[in-house]
């Protein structure tokens, strides 16, 4: 059954975060999810990209107060 | 993004110069884009063995700025891209000579690939893009 991990790489700066998601999704099993949350204002948009570059799914992409949440399921 | 290999020709010992030619390899590597590092000149001195971070940089505007923040280090950032993508590093053979030192020896361990001469690097960059920083 595919699970939900929530990474919070609050605080880290680029390319931080997507350091951390990439370790995430080298553990995770393909369907998994990785909810990534980032304070850093260039992860909305670069982690999306990584994503369609090497074939990962981008769920959802939801700012909040101060930080972004973008959920990716691996998909390879 | 293109997947043509990216060699980086990092000569520069300033921080943010290295930090960028980090941020750069790691992550064109972990987005399936092979990169090969070749470092030489001013830029070995950040990866001698031994080191802390906070003898291992120098220099630029953001270098303070880096240090007192959450910034992800250079050298571990290099690791990462090594670790999650497909990437090699390499060290200037004459300035090794240089300096009297060993690659496996003297410098940070677990990072380098081993010494290459700057026309082999070149060569094997005619197969991709190659930046200088």
């Amino acid at each position: 059954m595919a699970e939900r991990q929530k990474i919070d790489a609050r605080g880290a700066f680029c390319p931080g975060p997507l350091m951390e998601l990439i370790a995430a999704l080298k553990l995770a099993s393909i369907g998994d999810e990785v909810d990534v949350w980032s304070s850093d204002k260039g992860s909305a948009a670069d982690i999306p990209a990584w994503c369609a570059k090497v074939g990962h799914g981008v769920v959802e992409t939801t700012e909040h107060d101060g930080y972004w949440s973008v959920v990716v399921r691996k998909a390879k | 993004m293109s997947s043509k290999p990216l060699y980086v020709m990092l000569c520069s010992g300033e921080h943010e110069k290295i930090q960028l030619a980090a941020m750069v390899a790691s992550v064109a590597a972990v987005s399936d884009r092979p990169v090969e590092v070749f470092v030489t000149m001013n830029a070995i001195l950040a990866f001698q063995r031994g080191k802390s971070p906070a003898e291992r940089y120098y220099g630029g505007h953001f270098h303070e700025m880096f240090k007192t923040q959450n910034v992800p280090d250079a050298v571990e950032l290099f690791g990462q891209g090594k670790m999650l993508g497909e990437m090699k590093m390499w060290v200037c053979s004459m300035v090794l000579d240089i300096k009297h030192w060993e690659w496996d020896k003297d410098l940070t361990e677990d990072l380098f690939d081993g010494p290459l001469g700057l026309t082999k690097f070149l060569a094997d960059a005619e197969n991709g893009e190659l930046i200088t920083i």
